[in-house]
């Protein structure tokens, strides 16, 4: 940057963030601190909050539904890491260079259009102990009863929705890869597989970074599909963190036990966001 | 030709739960059943499910603001997003990765928790119920995607670029808007879709923060007769409402797919 | 043109923003927040009832996941949005916001009335807080079991009247290989637990909602171990079968389905003619038949932004004229005995409740304190997936309760 320039650009830098900043900061970081503040009380949403320090803390370091969710939620972020982005960058990768590959992709993408309500009923005949999944495999499987199937289970609808998503992020990625490194590595004789691990790999890594990153957050805050198929049972068997902190803020009516989880799970993503795009600046 | 064939038979695999969609919707009514789903219909009844859905849940009113929330909102965050990501990447602002860490943060909260404290925030500055409310709300929740998929796409512009540029003695407002977001077309493209598609299909917000018909989004209106066990609503008819809300989504997916297949971007470019 | 556009934006959204209804003057159109986002239809018909009829319209403002719909009227008490009439629950959370002074007492409009025949006795329990009237009931439905009357006939069945009698019918069934009943594993998986429990002993079912008996007891025990006993004799169908209960029983999956009267709007919404009765006692020696009932009440705020409007309406809700139109439209029931019933034989149930012949007892859902309803449907949810779980799931929602009754007595 030339030494001319920073003076000018000094006085404006800040300005093009600031429209961000303060939206972001006001209306998802500010609503936020009461929930901080609701995990340190006791609170039903009616009558006033109660302080009661770090109780609720506490109370959920020996909480045994707690292990399960903490279980589940660690198999959707796995199972999100390997499905929907491992899948989604092949799909992307293999249709990226071929005529029409962009129509290739198309499937993938109608099932994000689907909103979570219309996603229970498309899947629940397929799902059912008595649905098309049981009868197409000859098996007899209560995929959304019995834990790990039903986490599982859900994997699959979820990676059915999200495919698209990713395909058209990593698609992005690879468009923005300059022609030439490429050629140059074709004239080396580079193909296939190589091609891709030591040119095409290196080059889409910034749009990878926003493939994992933003997948590592929605796995870790998993929960519409599973409120829809299962709210979580039978028996809580199926419940992820975030399931868990709904069920115990809203139905239950406990705020400051369901707050404090959110607190915890709000943590754990920062953290593991942070890691994970720390080593990607 | 395996690329071809393995793709197909992917793609193939993904329409088996459309298709399935698309059969249970156009069914009558009264004749749906869950064992026999994959056998189509020889009644076509989507359009009477569709109208009986559109009796229901008055949709007409929610349909127009709830375009406005998915096109302006996307609209706004990936300009200000994308400014954003500029700003971190090519003019290189200070601690430019903390201020992408914090605009990224608006992620990581559990949007259920975000609910109440902003139903009392909005109520206390007259923002409740408004359609600039809404706005302000999608706006938001647009931007931390849009500045992260942005800030990585531009580093990945050579820098060369913007130097260039600042020797022809350009604005660097008039770089980001001349030379570097029509760089990014197809990303902005992207986030737009994904933003317009998220905002369409909420309901968590559009049901705290809104009351009049004018105001709630569509889906508000919507999910009541697709989940309600009092609603009684049969499968092909929740289907159908559920089939034909998407289909401006679907539209816009297939209507902008030339823009992720006209090829490498930059390498025409540079 | 590109410059421009952002202007145009401003501008046509603060033009909406202004199109804002004023607040303060005496109001000629309430909003209705509710729950049951799926009825808009049938409220705003009633709307434009009223406002025929007592000139006041009515507009609904529909929710449809209940949790978040309580978390938001709970957190308008803290704000100036009011709402002007608001759908709510019987049993604890009635009484909590009684509490909190935050419901307007509706004493007079149930006084007048129970004396011109409009509302029952029976029902005003419901809505009694230490004395006093709050709120009206929105909809009633009594709780029993809706069959497919195809399947009865073929095999030659009719509706039981004794508990052996609905043995028997399943047995029948069962060598049919027709599964009799309907079992769910998600949220109604409380249904068989509050029926078997109130037709063996529902003076036990009392004390066990309200903190005076424990679900460790015997009694409580022994209703666990016939609901397994009914399980393991395979009468019901299996829990994972993702089916619409509606279409189970339409299409011959189940016999049986036990829902309040309001699933007669799934029924007719898919032309099907099923048969209703009312589940017999297992114990046959108790006096009266019990029945499970359920009502939502409509209430208003003590601080409505027009209490003498808000007031106006719900007493008009309560009259014949506006409860014809409301239970017609769904299919349902009425609070008001007045009302003729479509259906003959939810009629007779009706009239038969309104007469004092069952012993209507709460439903659960609305019976327990939400920790402990959270706690148990969680572990009936488990039980159905695994009957030898039972006393695992006692012992887990006994330990909710004995915490929540520990700051709540």
């Amino acid at each position: 940057m030339t030494g001319r320039a920073a003076p000018l650009l000094g006085r404006f830098r800040a300005g093009y963030v600031a429209p961000s900043v303060l939206l972001v900061a006001g209306l998802l970081y500010a609503p936020f601190v009461w929930t901080a503040y609701l995990s340190l009380t006791r609170y039903d949403g009616l009558i006033p909050p109660e302080w009661v320090g770090f109780e609720n803390f506490v109370k959920l370091l020996d909480d045994p539904a707690l292990l399960t969710a903490i279980r589940n939620t660690l198999m959707w972020v796995a199972g999100t890491m390997l499905l929907p982005v491992g899948l989604g960058l092949l799909v992307a990768v293999l249709s990226y260079d071929i005529r029409g590959g962009a129509w290739f992709r198309v499937p993938f993408m109608l099932p994000y259009a689907l909103s979570g309500a219309g996603l229970g009923l498309v899947w629940s005949p397929i799902l059912s102990h008595d649905g098309i999944a049981n009868k197409l495999l000859g098996v007899d499987t209560a995929f959304l009863q019995e834990a790990p199937h039903n986490t599982i289970a859900m994997l699959l609808v979820w990676t059915w929705q999200q495919l698209g998503v990713n395909t058209l992020l990593f698609a992005v990625g690879l468009q923005s890869i300059p022609k030439e490194p490429i050629e140059a590595a074709r004239l080396d004789g580079a193909s296939g597989w190589r091609l891709f691990r030591h040119v095409i790999w290196p080059l889409m890594a910034p749009l990878t970074a926003v493939v994992v990153g933003l997948a590592l957050v929605a796995s870790l805050k998993s929960f519409d599909i599973v409120w829809v198929m299962t709210q979580g049972g039978p028996g809580r068997n199926s419940e992820t963190l975030a399931v868990t902190m709904y069920r115990d803020t809203f139905v239950a009516s406990e705020y400051g036990y369901g707050s404090a989880v959110a607190v915890m799970l709000t943590v754990v993503t920062g953290l593991a966001s942070y890691l994970y795009l720390r080593g990607r600046k | 030709m395996i690329r071809r064939a393995f793709l197909v038979v992917l793609g193939l695999i993904w329409l088996g739960p459309t298709y399935l969609l698309l059969v249970n919707a156009s069914r009558p009514p009264d004749s749906y059943d869950s064992s026999r789903a994959w056998i189509p219909s020889p009644d076509m009844a989507l359009f009477t499910n569709f109208a009986q859905a559109w009796e229901s849940a008055n949709l007409q009113e929610s349909l127009a603001s709830t375009a406005l929330y998915s096109v302006v909102s996307p609209a706004l965050g990936v300009l200000i997003g994308a400014m954003a990501g500029y700003t971190i990447v090519v003019l290189r602002l200070r601690y430019g990765f903390w201020w992408f860490m914090l605009l990224f943060g608006g992620t990581i909260f559990p949007s259920q928790m975000l609910l109440v404290p902003l139903f009392v925030g909005f109520s206390d500055a007259g923002l409740y119920d408004s359609r600039v409310g809404m706005i302000l709300v999608y706006t938001a929740i647009s931007v931390p995607l849009s500045a992260f998929v942005l800030r990585n796409f531009f580093t990945g512009v050579a820098f060369s670029i913007f130097e260039a540029a600042r020797m022809d003695g350009a604005s660097t407002f008039r770089i980001f808007w001349r030379v570097y977001l029509p760089l990014a077309t197809s990303a902005l493209a992207a986030v737009f879709i994904l933003n317009f598609t998220f905002i369409w299909n909420d309901l968590l917000f559009g049901l705290t923060l809104t009351q009049t018909a004018e105001v709630r989004p569509v889906m508000t209106a919507l999910a009541g007769l697709v989940t309600d066990v009092y609603a009684g609503t049969p499968v092909p008819v929740g289907l159908a409402a559920g089939l034909v809300v998407s289909l401006p989504t679907v539209v816009l997916f297939v209507a902008t797919q030339r823009m992720f297949a006209r090829g490498l971007a930059l390498g025409g470019l540079s | 043109m590109i410059r421009r556009t952002p202007i145009l934006i401003a501008a046509s959204v603060l033009l909406a923003a202004c199109g804002s209804t004023p607040t303060g003057q005496p109001k000629t159109e309430l909003t209705l927040y509710n729950d049951k986002g799926a009825w808009s239809k049938y409220f705003t018909e009633m709307g434009a009832l009223s406002k025929q009829q007592i000139d006041l319209g009515m507009k609904p403002v529909g929710y449809t996941d209940e949790p978040t719909y309580q978390a938001f009227i709970k957190a308008s008490f803290r704000t100036d949005v009011k709402p002007d009439l608001f759908t709510w629950q019987t049993g604890g959370l009635l009484k909590e916001i009684v509490g909190q002074k935050q419901v307007a007492e509706t004493t007079a409009i149930w006084q007048e009335a129970i004396k011109n025949g409009d509302l029952s006795e029976d029902v005003a329990t419901y809505y009694t807080v230490d004395g006093k009237q709050y709120c009206v009931p929105l909809n009633v439905a009594y709780w029993g079991m809706f069959y497919n009357k195809k399947i009865f006939d073929k095999h030659g069945l009719k509706p039981p009247t004794t508990w052996d009698e609905l043995i028997t019918v399943a047995e029948t069934l069962k060598k049919a290989d027709i599964k009799a009943f309907y079992h769910t594993s998600v949220l109604f998986s409380f249904v068989w637990f509050e029926q078997l429990l109130a037709g063996t002993d529902p003076d036990l079912y009392d004390r066990l909602s309200t903190g005076k008996a424990k679900y460790t007891d015997p009694g409580v025990v022994q209703v666990m171990e016939k609901w397994k006993s009914l399980i393991d004799a395979g009468y019901f169908s299996n829990p994972g079968d993702k089916t619409d209960p509606a279409d189970a029983l339409k299409n011959d999956k189940v016999a049986m389905v036990s829902f309040g009267t309001w699933f007669n709007t799934s029924m007719t919404q898919r032309n099907l003619d099923a048969g209703f009765f009312v589940i017999p006692n297992v114990n046959a020696s108790l006096p009266k038949t019990s029945m499970i009932f359920e009502s939502g009440p409509l209430c208003s705020l003590a601080k409505a932004p027009d209490p003498a409007a808000s007031m106006k309406y719900l007493k008009w809700w309560t009259t014949t004229q506006a409860q014809e139109k409301w239970s017609s439209a769904r299919g349902d029931v009425s609070a008001n005995p007045k009302v003729t019933i479509k259906s003959e034989v939810l009629g007779q149930v009706t009239k038969d409740a309104g007469s004092g012949k069952y012993r209507l007892v709460n439903r659960y859902f609305e019976a327990t304190p939400p920790p402990i309803l959270t706690a148990a449907l969680d572990g009936f949810g488990l039980f159905v997936t695994k009957p030898d779980s039972y006393r695992q799931v006692l012992e887990d929602i006994q330990k909710k309760a004995d915490e929540y009754w520990s700051t709540h007595q």
